[in-house]
């Protein structure tokens, strides 16, 4: 029996899957900003704070970076119900991806910090800029543009994990995927269209951070 | 019937944790495969070839790994023509998966040894085949092991999404014992328990193998 | 028929034309040592002859094979031609017999046994048969460059290349190289050498090229070339040198 491929259905869908990249691209310029703001901050207790702050900051990288992504979304979404705090779908899924995020991205920045030269440091201090002025404009410039590849790259995972929100049901364009599934029996059909979708976007994305990048470290 | 979260659940998970490893194992093997072809294609000297593994590598790496599970789930049986398992279907899934990216690792490493290894080489009249073999692997196999055992603590986290498709390993015990005890939070905790047991050993192994090879420099 | 000619080569990078129109002649037992400024295309030059490196115009033909046709084995040629880089490229996992025997043992079948006695012989005429079983790592400069010299005579070729071998060695460890060279020419090596050792050209060298500009500026018999240079750029060229 010859399988016969019809897209026609699946393209019938097309604003119904428009509304599925809308949520994906939502969700990832949301993780992208929060999950970097923490990973700042992570990465400036790991390398100046107390001992006591930078254990606990190792534990959460730790922690993050060894267990499935699914599972710390079941965590917070099923799992904290139960200690009293009951979340919506979207909302679990931003702050599940967000901590994901943050742990990845304090250990990358950590590394750009660790490699702006000593040398920078003292030369500012000498000028008389404060501890928070040093780390401002010497160290967390030079940092992020020595790590800012490893970190878009990071970004680029971020927008794929998005997919497994649809785990818990929140309207991403994978969980678009399934309804459609349901509704239109073209199981291979519509799976084929979205990896096209999310190929795409991983493109656009890598083009437009490297575009950025040009911008954001010409040369001044 | 709702019963109480206990020891013998936690049993049953550790026994759902032996299909991670072996799921991981099995994708391990496949993707090495694919990826040693991939990475030798990558630095041979045919443009078609390099731009061929090139193309595979970014297509497999630009689709999310659920996206992949799904289509080879439902579309290789298909497209296939004879009858092929789902199981087998998501298993090829993983191994192309894995081994995109380790031939991008492993890549990386090959093309880490200096251009002169390979021109003394072929100075030597050695055939292409034979500077990779004798030359450029050996010194190669060095550099590779850290990231190698790194992208395993990776492997071993994304078998958690065969879960979606039913393949029972450690994520989708958990959903079942969950739907029996409706203890979310316990459960959950407990699992991600069990792969951080499994996956942090691996991590500090491959911190600590990278740490000997920059000293050895 | 000379053992390799040139005729007409001409190599481009890109924009830069690194070889303009070089023509030669190399007749068996000649030791031709090479000078010139860098970028005057003098390693390239020697890269070609071995086809490491492609050409864009003319023709270059080794024992009437023409090395840069596509359809010539390279491989069969390279058995031939041995050639020696500045930075030794020993092979770091393997031993100084390993690195010896590898070529031997797989490009031509030779059996483990043959392939230990050449390794000793080789070893022998470079003055290092006590470091048969030592690692590259555990070598100087110069006896790593000596090993790298037994490893291309191992391979019993018509010709050896010698790309600036002493460039990248302390100064007291270049004696030792320059003393295997000269042991190489007396035993009817032919050999072109890319080289800054002027002393040593004058003494072992049959003819000294000098080159400028991708081309070869002035070439003649050591003495002769160095103690009268006919054009500015040579004369220049040796003050800078020999100061």
């Amino acid at each position: 029996m010859r399988y016969v491929f019809n897209f026609r259905d699946v393209w019938a869908q097309w604003d119904f899957i428009a509304s599925g990249v809308a949520v994906t691209i939502a969700l990832t310029i949301a993780t992208v900003i929060a999950g970097s703001m923490i990973g700042a901050l992570g990465a400036a207790a790991r390398v100046y704070g107390p001992p006591w702050m930078r254990s606990l900051v190792a534990c959460y990288v730790e922690c993050i970076r060894n267990t499935p992504l699914i599972v710390q979304l079941f965590i917070v979404f099923f799992g904290l119900p139960s200690a009293g705090l009951r979340l919506d779908a979207m909302p679990a899924a931003m702050i599940a991806l967000t901590i994901n995020l943050g742990a990845y991205a304090t250990e990358i920045i950590r590394a750009g910090i660790e490699a702006v030269p000593r040398a920078q440091i003292e030369a500012g201090r000498s000028l008389g800029l404060s501890g928070v002025q040093v780390f401002r404009h010497v160290v967390l410039m030079p940092a992020l543009r020595i790590v800012y590849p490893a970190l878009t790259a990071q970004f680029v995972l971020v927008m794929l994990a998005t997919s497994i929100v649809s785990q818990i049901s929140a309207p991403d364009l994978f969980h678009v995927a399934s309804i459609i599934q349901s509704r239109t029996f073209r199981d291979f059909e519509i799976y084929a269209v979205v990896a096209a979708i999310y190929l795409a976007l991983a493109v656009v994305l890598k083009f437009a951070f490297a575009a950025i990048g040009h911008l954001a470290f010409a040369r001044r | 019937m709702i019963r109480e979260f206990n020891l013998i659940d936690v049993y049953y998970l550790l026994l759902a944790a032996r299909w991670t490893l072996a799921l991981t194992g099995i994708a391990f093997l496949g993707g090495g495969l694919v990826g040693m072809i991939v990475a030798v294609m990558r630095v041979s000297p045919f443009a078609p070839l390099r731009l061929a593994s090139t193309l595979f590598v970014n297509v497999v790496q630009g689709i999310p790994l659920l996206a992949w599970l799904f289509v080879f789930f439902f579309g290789l049986p298909i497209l296939a023509g004879v009858r092929i398992s789902p199981w087998t279907a998501a298993i090829a899934a993983y191994a192309i998966y894995a081994g995109a990216f380790l031939g991008e690792i492993w890549r990386g490493c090959l093309q880490a040894i200096p251009r002169q290894q390979w021109e003394a080489g072929a100075a030597l009249a050695l055939s292409f085949g034979e500077q990779l073999y004798y030359i450029i692997v050996p010194q190669a196999i060095r550099i590779a092991v850290p990231p190698t055992v790194g992208f395993l603590v990776q492997l071993i986290k994304n078998t958690s999404l065969a879960a979606v498709i039913g393949f029972v390993e450690l994520t989708r015990e958990g959903q079942l014992t969950n739907a029996a005890t409706y203890q979310p939070f316990t459960v959950y905790i407990v699992v991600a328990a069990i792969y951080f047991a499994m996956c942090f050993p691996l991590t500090q192994w491959s911190r600590r193998l990278e740490r000997t090879l920059r000293v050895a420099r | 028929m000379s053992l390799v000619e040139l005729d007409g080569v001409v190599k481009r990078f890109g924009d830069l034309t690194v070889l303009d129109r070089v023509d030669l002649r190399i007749e068996p037992r000649e030791i031709i040592a090479v000078i010139g400024r860098s970028g005057s295309g003098k390693s390239t030059m020697l890269r070609c002859i071995n086809g490491l490196e492609p050409i864009q115009e003319g023709r270059i033909l080794f024992d009437g094979i023409t090395v840069n046709d596509p359809i010539t084995d390279l491989r069969k040629l390279r058995q031939r031609v041995g050639i020696v880089f500045q930075s030794y490229n020993l092979f770091p996992h393997l031993s100084v017999e390993r690195n010896i025997t590898l070529a031997p043992r797989v490009v031509k079948g030779m059996k483990d046994d043959a392939a230990r006695r050449l390794a000793e012989s080789a070893l022998a005429r470079v003055g290092l048969a006590d470091k048969i079983d030592a690692y590259p790592d555990e070598l100087s400069g110069g006896q790593q460059q000596r090993v790298a010299i037994a490893r291309s005579l191992a391979m019993q070729p018509q010709l050896m290349l010698f790309d600036e071998i002493t460039s990248a060695l302390d100064p007291e460890l270049t004696g030792e190289v320059l003393k295997v060279l000269e042991q190489v020419a007396r035993e009817g090596m032919t050999m072109m050498l890319v080289t800054h050792e002027i002393g040593f050209a004058r003494r072992v060298a049959t003819r000294l090229i000098f080159m400028h500009q991708g081309r070869i500026w002035e070439q003649g018999r050591a003495n002769e070339v160095l103690e009268s240079p006919r054009t500015p750029e040579l004369a220049t060229f040796l003050e800078a040198v020999l100061h």
